[in-house]
This record gives structure tokens, sequence and C-alpha cells, in this order.
């Protein structure tokens, strides 16, 4: 009887599982386009799930060893089962015998998968949602299990149909339980959706520049993807769930909830009403359309106390996210709150970019509605009449370094490195921070010129506080600017001009090559040009900015520099790819959400666990939101102050023929 | 940003100085080696240009000529090129820190004192006497004219050779280019005096001389007065026109602009206004010359916040202001302001202990930092943390000395613990703040209490501590400051005991009440004596101040004494000299003073209500004896190291194990009454090395 049962069973729920795979095709679809390769993508698609994203998930080995059981064994077992169950190739002779043997291995490795799916859930962390998927242990076991017994007729272990009809029955039942969830439930919006929509989302990508290619190594685009101003026709930013494009709703899909995102981000840790993972699923709401009340995850949290409670929002695809009036789907103070740090989309298995996605919604807010909370008007406001956040006299960027006789690109017209001073220049802490490094860099004897008062703010907090106009009119100011020198590299000490002239300006034609002043210091002293002391002060630790590491993948040489100057770094916990932000991202200063607790006061916690007196960093906007912390455990400073202190101003003999040698270069030429 | 308008840079001629703040042209009374800016100068220098500092000017009253005497107060001497190369470290100094330096420079005139060194004849345009300096002078002949103006051009010339970004000419304080301004002082009738223009033109050959010298990339300034304040002097419509005249050149690249003039002691007291002063006093006549000129403006006087610097500058007053005494207190300053440490600053209190100073011919120092001007003996302004032991340090008294040892043992890294008998910080300070007009004193209690408190140093006030209180906190090193007690019993027949008289600390602490009719007896001539004589008589009680001494306040400096007097004499206190406080009896409800000549052996007799005695401190040594024979070192200062800034040899025993006890030192007035200098400079050099 199975023989007859389970082909029906298997493939009615394949073409289920079609006929599902279709609606959700269409229901993404309601996004605008975004063309991609398709055969490229699906190409592709195998070596991101083994490399790119098995490097995600594999930080977590309990889940990632407990993933490859239990999917690896579902997919060869599914497989299997249509050859072997659907098209009746289960003779126990044969090569049909070798395929029953290979699919009772198959579901036996998935059922041990499935039990420590099933040990996860006893307990779960309070990261992942429940709901649904607490019954998906059972399914996956049900599936295995019931796939497993099924095919021990096929190679001979037991009789056909297992001896009685009544047993085949209950078991084909218990195959259909497992094929409804795994199959059927894959396209129709269960647990399982994630597999397929993940699979799809990691081929047709938003960012395929994003995953490693067998030629080079692990790829990075972490820039925002500029608006067509120009394009009458396209939204100003995202103001409905069909306004994010196609692949950016196809990615939120894939979520399979697991919480990661949760977990590291900062706004949720501090009690703003932000949750990443709760984001993504009221996005995947909208696009369906409905309320959120079937959300079985931490929600928003409260910034009185508490959280948000559930079933109260609510969308669709044509309604808008954020409403003018009462609720929709989020409430703005959400989309504000978040810090653009991108710990979120570093932990996501799925490659999902919810920061992207929080940016366009901030466009629509901004642009359209004019709806930039608390100071983001005003910095707005400014960066439009001063071309500075602060709203500063614009030929007063240079006002700090009046006795520091730099040269100016206008006078000058070529250098070799062109000092990028930020907005820190308006700021006296980071003045200290510029000044120290002109010093290091005279160390060296390196020819720099800064633009002065040509330089303008880069764009940074006005993208990311949505205001692509602004931002670009600034960009296309300062790469006009750029346009009349001639230098080999920028060098900035401000992570955020760092990483938007380096990845945002050429979307608007400026190719650049960036260095970070930490990455370039670290040159320097490697090419034999600094001459540094070595410490003598306390424990120290270091602290990774977002958009110098996450966002750039540059962990190595701020301690580079450090170990340089014979500092031995008592890393925090949350350090490298897993640091925590300092709450200075993203505009979150200036929109200001009220949280619970405040986000650079975890940081300095974080610090403090380590018993350091001292933590380098090296972002202006870190140090000023650790510095702002009260009765902090440690000092703050930055990394170009650590080295200007560590110069060795009496250097050794050797030092004089060293840089006795370029000048005899020049001679014979 | 908090201080935009201070730190705002400013282009003065073809300079650009960093900021708004400016230390102003004043004597240091440092130059050595017949007026080189040697080593202690450049020192003194630097370090406000590594704090910050934009523009230092330089050697006030700097001469250009040799009939211009130097060396009665060391200042600079541009009347040679020996001066060049010692300009040339002075300027590569202050050039390192990104700090710019001018000089002033001058003659003086009739300004000065003539009897000594190369016994000049002093010069002025009518040959008037000058009253501060009691100099005498001869009428200046046109050919010493013509000499002089050449003296200023060669001078200017040096300082240009010499690496200096400009020169201030000084026609302020009655030297010799105001001296021809003013009608009071210039009654010539030739060319050089008589009309405006007459009266301008010496000041004028001048600037053309000079500028002719150095060219258009060498700043040149001036310095002038607002108003003379005298009655038949300058007044501010004069020094508008003349500033206007002046400017109308193009040639002159700044003012510094100073309120009053100062050839009497009344007058010489509002150019450096005391604590008694209000903030910025003469701010409105420096700002009425830039509304004249079309050059910047800079002006000091008594400008020591810079919050207020800020106001001034946003309000657009003036372009640039002085902080000269703020920077003797404290040569960081600026840097303390950019640092976000503005409570951190060592602000100026005006008790002008640094001019007072100067009139007499002594180097400037501060009352209240023992390091300025001390810089090249390696005193420093920013204590570094030690990198030995960590030591358990005790203070007792949180007098001056007391306070500046807590700091000073806390910076190096040390655990202090500081014991004061009274509820608050400041010993004798706070009795001194008492007094009317005096109460910013208490701003050097109230820096220490700020950074004792940063320093986390145990303040355990209201508590006296014995010898067992001191054992008991096992100690390294203890520190004695607890300073004295009022010395009434030098002479029985005052009658100390019997209770006929009462100590100025009895009335200034108010633990007695005022009288209706009181004599103060002040044998110290110091601040005390004129404080409490002031305070009884704002408290409405008729006074009589006597002191055997030649004046009340004899003591009390050049632009300090005047304040007083201008107080006492308003209140009708009467003050009185020569006589010594004989005896003192009871009569009645009446206390009877018998006072004797001391140099008639007179007697005469005053029926009072009250006798105040102010006979100075006598040292509180109990505490010192109980402890000296349980040290290690005997209470001994090594007074070689001590004098040579070395480390004292005794703190090395500390290292040795075996050795049991704690170093005992005293400071300040319980070894000897000396002032609060003493005992911050004592309190500095010994603890530095801890």
């Amino acid at each position: 009887m199975l023989d007859i049962l389970l082909p029906i069973l298997i493939f009615s729920a394949l073409a289920l599982a079609a006929i599902g795979a279709l609606r959700r095709i269409r229901l993404w679809r309601q996004g605008r386009p975004s063309p991609v390769p398709i055969a490229k993508g699906l190409a592709a698609m195998p070596r991101r799930y083994l490399v790119d994203l098995h490097h995600v998930v594999a930080r977590d080995k309990y889940i990632s060893n407990t993933h490859v059981a239990t999917a690896g064994g579902f997919v060869a077992a599914a497989v299997l089962m249509i050859l072997v169950h659907g098209l009746g190739l289960g003779a126990s002779q044969g090569l049909g015998g070798v395929l029953g043997w290979l699919l009772l291995a198959a579901s036996a490795c998935m059922f041990v998968g499935s039990l420590f799916v099933a040990k996860r859930r006893r307990n779960p962390p309070p990261r992942l949602s429940k709901g649904p998927w607490m019954r998906l242990p059972k399914s996956l076991m049900a599936f295995s299990l019931g796939v497993f017994v099924i095919t021990l007729p096929s190679v001979g272990a037991l009789p056909a149909d297992l001896g009685s009809w009544i047993v085949a029955l209950v078991l084909a039942g218990v195959v259909a339980w497992g094929l409804a969830e795994m199959v059927f439930g894959m396209t129709w919006g269960g647990p399982m959706k994630h597999a397929f929509a993940g699979a799809l989302h990691l081929a047709f990508h938003r960012r395929p520049e994003r995953f490693s290619t067998q030629e080079g190594g692990p790829g990075r685009s972490t820039g925002l993807k500029a608006l067509d101003l120009d394009d009458e026709r396209a939204p100003l930013g995202v103001e409905t769930p069909k306004d994010f494009t196609w692949n950016q709703l196809l990615g939120f899909d894939a979520c399979v909830q697991c919480g990661r995102c949760e977990a590291a981000c900062p706004a949720f840790a501090a009690g703003q009403p932000l949750n990443p993972k709760k984001l993504i699923q009221d996005m995947v709401v909208g696009m369906v359309g409905g309320s959120d009340g079937h959300y079985a995850g931490s929600p928003y949290p409260a910034p009185e106390g508490g959280y948000k409670p559930i079933g109260e929002h609510g969308g669709d695809p044509h309604g808008p996210i954020v409403a003018r009036q009462g609720v929709a789907l989020v409430d703005a103070e959400t989309l504000w709150s978040c810090t653009t740090c991108r710990a979120c989309v570093e932990e996501c298995p799925m490659m999902i970019e919810h920061v992207d996605a929080i940016v366009d919604m901030r466009r629509f807010l901004t642009l359209e509605r004019g709806n930039t909370p608390n100071k983001g008007g005003e910095v707005l406001d400014n960066l439009i009449a001063t071309d500075n956040p602060g709203g500063f006299d614009p030929g007063s960027r240079l006002n700090w370094a009046a006795d520091q006789n730099l040269a100016l690109m206008a006078d000058r017209k070529e250098a070799d490195v062109l000092l990028w001073l930020g907005d820190g220049a308006f700021d006296m802490r980071n003045q200290r921070t510029l000044r120290a490094l002109v010093k290091v860099l005279r160390a060296a004897d390196v020819d720099f010129a800064v633009l002065g008062n040509e330089e303008r703010d880069s764009g940074d907090v006005a993208r990311r506080l949505g205001d692509e106009a602004t931002f670009q009119r600034l960009a296309k100011r300062n790469i006009a600017t750029l346009s009349q020198y001639r230098f080999k590299h920028i060098v900035t000490c401000d992570p955020h001009s760092f990483h938007v002239l380096k990845n945002e300006y050429g979307a608007l034609g400026g190719h650049y090559s960036v260095f970070h002043h930490s990455t370039y210091i670290a040159d320097l002293f490697d090419g034999g040009r600094l001459h540094l002391k070595t410490w003598k002060g306390g424990r120290v630790t270091y602290h990774d900015p977002c958009y110098l590491g996450r966002y750039n993948g540059e962990y190595e040489a701020p301690r580079r520099v450090l170990q340089a100057l014979g500092i031995e770094v008592k890393e925090m916990t949350r350090s490298g790819y897993r640091s925590r932000c300092c709450g200075g991202g993203g505009g979150a200063p200036i929109t200001d959400v009220p949280g619970k607790r405040r986000i650079p006061d975890m940081r300095m916690e974080d610090v403090s666990e380590t018993g350091a007196e001292l933590v380098a960093v090296g972002c202006p906007q870190c140090t000023a939101m650790l510095e702002g912390v009260v009765d902090a455990s440690a000092e703050v400073r930055d990394i170009a102050e650590l080295v200007a202190e560590g110069l060795n101003e009496d250097p050794d003999p050797g030092r004089a023929t060293r840089r006795a040698q370029p000048s005899e270069e020049v001679m014979t030429l | 940003m908090a201080f935009d308008a201070l730190l705002e840079p400013i282009q003065i001629g073809k300079q650009t100085i960093r900021n708004r703040v400016v230390s102003t042209a004043h004597a240091e009374v440092h130059a050595t080696d017949g007026g080189m800016t040697t080593e202690r100068y450049v020192k003194y220098y630097e370090e406000k240009a590594k704090g910050g500092c934009g523009l230092s000017i330089c050697g006030g009253s700097s001469v250009v000529s040799i009939d211009s005497p130097q060396a009665w107060w060391s200042s600079v001497n541009l009347s040679t090129d020996r001066i060049i190369p010692h300009f040339q470290n002075l300027a590569d100094a202050v050039h390192k820190h990104g700090g710019k330096i001018m000089i002033q420079i001058t003659h003086m005139g009739r300004r000065s004192r003539w009897d000594g060194y190369d016994w000049p004849v002093l010069l002025s345009p009518s040959g008037i006497r000058e009253p501060v300096h009691r100099s005498t002078c001869k009428t200046i002949e046109e050919e010493e004219i013509w000499r002089i103006v050449g003296d200023f051009a060669q001078a200017a010339r040096r300082a240009k050779e010499g690496g200096l970004d400009g020169v201030e000419l000084s026609a302020v304080h009655q030297h010799l280019i105001d001296q021809f301004w003013s009608p009071r002082v210039n009654k010539r009738t030739d060319q050089w005096g008589g009309s405006f223009e007459n009266r301008m033109r010496f000041g004028m050959e001048v600037l053309k001389a000079v500028c002719a010298e150095v060219g258009d990339d060498f700043v040149v300034g001036m310095r002038i007065c607002g108003d003379e304040f005298h009655p038949d002097g300058l007044t501010h419509e004069d020094m508008k026109q003349i500033a206007a005249y002046y400017d109308a050149t193009g040639q002159v690249d700044f003012f510094g602009v100073i309120g009053s003039g100062c050839d009497t002691h009344n007058s010489l007291a509002n150019v450096i206004p005391n604590m008694s002063y209000p903030p910025e006093p003469f701010l409105h006549l420096a700002a009425g010359i830039k509304e004249v000129v079309s050059v910047p403006v800079i002006h000091a006087q008594n400008i020591k916040d810079p919050n207020q610097a800020q106001r001034i500058l946003e309000g657009g007053y003036v372009d640039m202001v002085g902080m000269t005494r703020a920077h003797i207190a404290d040569p960081h300053l600026i840097a303390k302001v950019k640092m976000g440490q503005v409570d951190q600053i060592k602000q100026c209190v005006g008790a002008n202990y640094c001019i007072d100073r100067q009139y007499q011919g002594l180097d400037v120092l501060c009352i209240q930092n023992a390091a300025t001007s001390r810089e090249y003996m390696g005193l420093p302004h920013i204590i570094d943390k030690s990198e030995g032991a960590k030591r358990k340090v005790v203070v007792v008294g949180g007098g001056p000395g007391g306070m500046e040892a807590a700091r000073v043992a806390a910076e190096r890294g040390h655990a202090v613990t500081l014991f004061e008998a009274e509820q608050q910080l400041g010993g004798q300070i706070t009795l001194a703040a008492k007094a009317p007009q005096r109460d910013q004193i208490a701003g050097i209690t109230r820096w220490y209490q700020l950074e004792l408190t940063r320093l986390k140093v145990d303040l355990r006030l209201a508590t006296c501590a014995d010898e067992a209180t001191i054992q008991d906190l096992r100690p390294d090193i203890v520190i004695l400051a607890t300073g004295g007690q009022p010395f009434l019993s030098q002479v029985a027949e005052w009658g100390a005991e019997e209770g006929l008289i009462v100590s100025s600390w009895d009335i200034l602490g108010g633990k007695v009440e005022p009288g209706k009719n009181v004599l103060v007896y002040d044998t110290i001539c110091e601040f005390s004596g004129v404080s409490v004589a002031d305070y009884l008589a704002d408290k409405g009680a008729k006074v009589e101040i006597v002191t055997d001494d030649v004046k009340p306040g004899a003591a009390v400096g050049g632009t300090n004494f005047p304040t007083f007097y201008r107080s006492l004499y308003e209140k009708e206190v009467i003050m009185t000299s020569d006589l010594a406080l004989h005896k003192v009896y009871r009569e009645g409800d009446s206390l009877v003073a018998v006072l004797e000549n001391e140099y008639t052996g007179t007697q005469e007799e005053r029926v009072t209500d009250q006798i105040v005695v102010e006979n100075g401190v006598r040292p509180d040594e109990a505490l010192y004896y109980a402890l000296k024979d349980q040290s290690r070192n005997h209470g001994q200062v090594d007074l070689e190291a001590l004098y040579a800034i070395r480390p004292q040899p005794c703190l090395a025993s500390l290292d040795e194990e075996q050795e049991d006890g704690f170093l005992l030192f005293r400071l300040g007035d319980c070894t000897a009454q000396r002032n609060i200098h003493a005992a911050i400079y004592d309190a500095l050099r010994l603890c530095k090395d801890f």
C-alpha cells in the first residue's frame, strides 16, 4: 500500500509546494524591480551557502553541526525519497538497494540532527522565536523517522508494508506530517520557508559583492545604494512594503528568526524600541498583509520599561509602514533607534540587510515627510546652510590648526597624502586627535596637505538620517574639490568619512585610495618610518569602531599599531566583528530615542570588565560617546594620540641614516 | 562650541595668531647677564606656548637705549646686538609649540631710577619729576630725540633678526612716547610740544623709523592708555583722537589698550587691578578705541576666566584678550580649556603678589603657583605620576602648604589623607578672605578643594590629628602644616592673659564681636593689619590703626596698599605710625592703650573699648616635637637637595624594608611665619619627588 500512497503523498506535496512557491514569488514581486543575473546567481548559490553563510553559522558550533546534520540529511533524504519512494527506484537489489541504504543513512543523519534541534528547543535562549518554531523538531523527527522506517522494506530489512497496512497507514500519516512541514510548509509560510527563501536570497542577493569568490578573499559591500534623485517616478525612500526592491522582500522572507541580530543589537540591549528580528518580521507581515499578532519572539522594548504589546501593529503591501498618525506596521522611533552599527547584519546567517532597509525607510520619513526627530531637522538644516552638522562657520574648519602651518591643497595642488579632517575639526576633543595625527605624519616625513576650508562634511550623517539629497550634494561638491588636486591617498582619523569616501562616493564618480589613520600609521611603522618608545602606562583595551571594523573589515591595523607601542591589548568580550557600538553612529545621538540605558554606558562597562585603565579608539564619534560616560573607569584616547605620545623624538643614530636614504635616492635621480 | 570666540585665530599684520589670548607685556624681572633673555626667561615663555597661549608679548618696558636703565627691573636690553642670539632661543622655544612671541620696546624717559648702574641722567620732554619712582630728570634735547628714534629702529631690527614675530611700542604707563603726548608732562613750545601734531611727533617719528627698518612682514603694534584718569591728563576722547591719528598711517598692526595712567601710586593700582576691582573694569575704554581704529585691539585688565574672555570676545568689545596674570597663575589655561578641564584651571585671584614683587625689583612669582617662572629649575606645572612605590602620606593642616603638599603627593599617585581642624580647608586664607574686598583670595582654597576632591584625597575636616591618629594610619610620610596661633604673649604688659586684647584672627574669624571704638595695633604691616582695620570700620567701628613701623600697611605692595588706603580713608580710619604699644590697662568699662613714640619715647594714651593686636603667628610645634624622634629623618629637611630641587635623600630609606617609621617634614607657618607662596613653594619642591 505504501508504494501507492507514498508517490501520491510526495508528488502532491511537491505540487502544493510549487503552487506555494508561485504565490510566494508573487508576494516578492510586489517589490520594485531590481535586475539580477538569474543564472549566475543560481550558479553562485552553492558557494555562497557553503562558504559565506556557513562562515556565519559556524560561529555557533552547536547549531552549525546540528544544521549540517539536519539540513544535509533532509536535502539528501528528500532527493532520495523522490527517487526511491516517488519514482519507485526502491527495488531492494541493484542501484535501488544502494539508494535505499543511502536514504536510510540520510534520514538517520537528519534524525540525529533533529534530536539536537529538539534539545536546543527544550530551553531555548530568549533570542529564539517560539510559536511554530517549537514544533519544528517534532516535524523534523516525524519526517526523518517516518522516512527511515518506510525505507527499511526497500533494503529488505522489513517486509513490505511493514507487515500491516495499519502500521503502514500510520507511518504514511507520519510521513505526510513531515512532508507537510518540510515541503509544503517551505513555500506556504511555515518555519521551513527559510530554506526556500534563503536559498533564493543567496542567489539573488542585492549585494552580490559581499560574497567571497574563488579568486579572492571575502568580499565586502557596505555602502548604501544611492537613490536616483532625477527619476521622478522612483519613490524617495520606502513608504510602503512594496517600495522595497523585490529581492529585499525576498531577503526579509528568508529570516529564520534565530535572533542573533537581537542579541547583538545595542539599541535593543539599551531598551530602545528596536529589535532587528521583529523589524524584519514586520516587513514580512507588511508584504503578506495582516497584523503582527502571530509574532512569537521578543517584541520591541518600550522606553518606559517592558515591551511594546504585540498585535496592535499591522499593515499591507500598499499601506504606509509608518503611520502619519496612530500606528501602522512600525513606529518611527523604531527606525530612528538604529545606530547603523551593522552588528545585526554581521550576525545574520541569512545575509539579510537590516540597516539598508532602515535607511530606505528613513529616507522616506526625511525626504517626503520632513519628519527627522529631535535634533535631526536642525542638523540637516545646518548641513544645508553651513556644510557641517554643527552649524559652524564653514571658514573656521582650520581654526584649530592656526599654529600647525598645514600645507593647503589650494596652494600645493599636489601631495602624497590628502589629510581629510572631518567635522571633528570643529570639536575641541577631536582637535587633539588631529594635532596628534599631524605630529605623527610629520615625524614620519609624510608629504601631506589638507583641503582646509574647502573641505565639507562627508555626508555620512545626512545619508544615515535619510537625507539622500543633502548627502549627494555634499558628496558631489567634495568630489569636485578633490578632482582639482593630485594625491595618492586620502588619510583620515574619522571612520565615517573613511567609509563614505572609500565606499559611497564611487557611485557618484569619486574613486580614491582611502586609509584610516590606524592603517596608515601601521604601514608607516612597518616601513620603518616611525620610531616608538615602549608604552609605560597601565592596562589597555581597544574598541573597534563599527565603520572601521564591521563596515570595512579593518580589525588588525589598530592592534598592530598598539602592539608597535608595546601595548598588549586586553580584549573585551565583544570585540572585533562582535564589537559593541558606542551608540554614536547613524545619527542616533541626534535623533536621540530614549531607552532604559545609554549604549555608551554599556560599552564602558565592557571596557571596565577588562580592568583596562585606558581604552584606545580610532573614531571621533566613539571618543565623544565614550568620554561622555559619567564616572568611567578608563581614559579614552585615540590611537593617534597614543602614537604621538610614544614618538621617540630623540631618535637613535640609525634613524638619521634611514632618513638620509631617500635624499640620496633623489640625488642619484 | 563653547569657547569658539576665544579659540578663533586672528591675523595681526602678516602673522596668524592661533587664538585670541595674549600674555601681555609685563616686566618679568627675569632677564640676566645684562638684560639677555636667558634660560629662565625662555622656559617661562615656552611654558605659556606649550599651554596654548596664542600670543605672548614679552619684556614689559624692554629698553632700546642705554640711558633707559634696564638693570633695576632686570628688563630686556635691546640696545645691543648681543641680544639677537638670545632672542633666537626664545623665538624657537615659543614657535616650537605653535605660539607667537613679540616684545614690548620702549624708552622710559623719566620713569625709572637714576641712582645706580650707569647713573644716567633721565630724560623727559620738560624735565618734570615723576612721583612713583621719585625720579628727577632733564629736559630732552633735539639730538637726544633723534638718537632715541634711531635706537627704537635698531631695537626693532634686533627683535626681527632674533626671530621674534613683532614689537609693541610702549606708549603707556608714562614712558617717553606718551610723556610727549601728555600736556601735563610736555610743556615744550618747539616742534615737539604744544599742538596735537607736535605732541604726536616723537611717537610718529619712532613709528616711521621702526617700520622703515623692519618692513611690512614684521608686526609693529602700539600699547596705549584708554584714559589717564588725571584731571589734567589725557582723556578718553584724547586717546581716541591719538589712536585714530596713528591708525591712519596704516603702519600700526595692533593696539593694546590699558585703562588708567600710572605715574602716581593711586593710578598705578588701576593698571593692574587687584581683587578689589570688578571684572574687566576698563573694557569700555578699549572698546572705545576699537571704535576708531582699523586694526585689532588687545585689552588686558582683570580678565581671568575663560568664560569671561569668551563673553568679551563674543560681544565684540575687543579682538583679543590679555590674560596675563591668568597665565602667571596657570600657563596651561588654554590647554585646559581645550581639554574640557576648565574646572582645573588655577585662576588668578588678583592678589598681585606678582606685580608687587616686580615693583620692588624682585622676580615675578605667583602667590599660588610656585612652578611659574621656576620652570628652568625643573619645577613642574604638571606633576607626573611616580613610577616608584605607592606611599601612604598623611598631611596635617589644610592651609596653603598642607593643601599643596596633599595635591602634589596625590598627583604623584600616593594615598593621601589630610587632616584639618576647621570645618573647611584654607587655614589663614579663610581669615584673610573675611576682610572687605579681599574675598577673592579664597579662590586659592577653592581650586585646592576642587583638585583634592578630583584627586580623591581623603579629606578629614573638623578633625584634629594627634600622635595616635597619625600612627594608626601607618604612614610612610607625615607632613605637618599645622600653622600657628596669634602671637599675643610676646609682651606681657599687653595683657593678653587678662583678656585685655584680642587678635586679628578673633575679629576676622568672628569669634569676637567688633567693638565701637577700636584701636588696631599692627607690628607686621602686611595685609592682616589693614584688613582687620578695614573689616572693623566696615562693621561701623571707629578705628585707629597704629604701628611702630613707618606707616600702616608698609609691607603691602604698590598695587595693593592704594586700594586699602582708599577704603580706610573713606571710612575715616585714623592711620598712625611710629607708635609702639607699651601697655594696656582697664579703666572702668574702657581699655586704655599706652603708646610710646618710637623716636622720642613720649607716651600717649588712647581710651577704647577694644584693642586688636596683630603681631604675627607663633608656630604650633607641639605635634612636631611629639613625632620628631619617632621619624626616620628626625624631621630634618636636606636643604641642599631642597634648594636644588632634588629629591630628599631620606626618601630612599622608604624602599628599605628593615627600617621602621615614617619620614617627617614641616611646612609653612608651623616652622616660622612666612607667606602663602613660601608655604606652597616648599610643599611643591619637597613633595614633587615623593
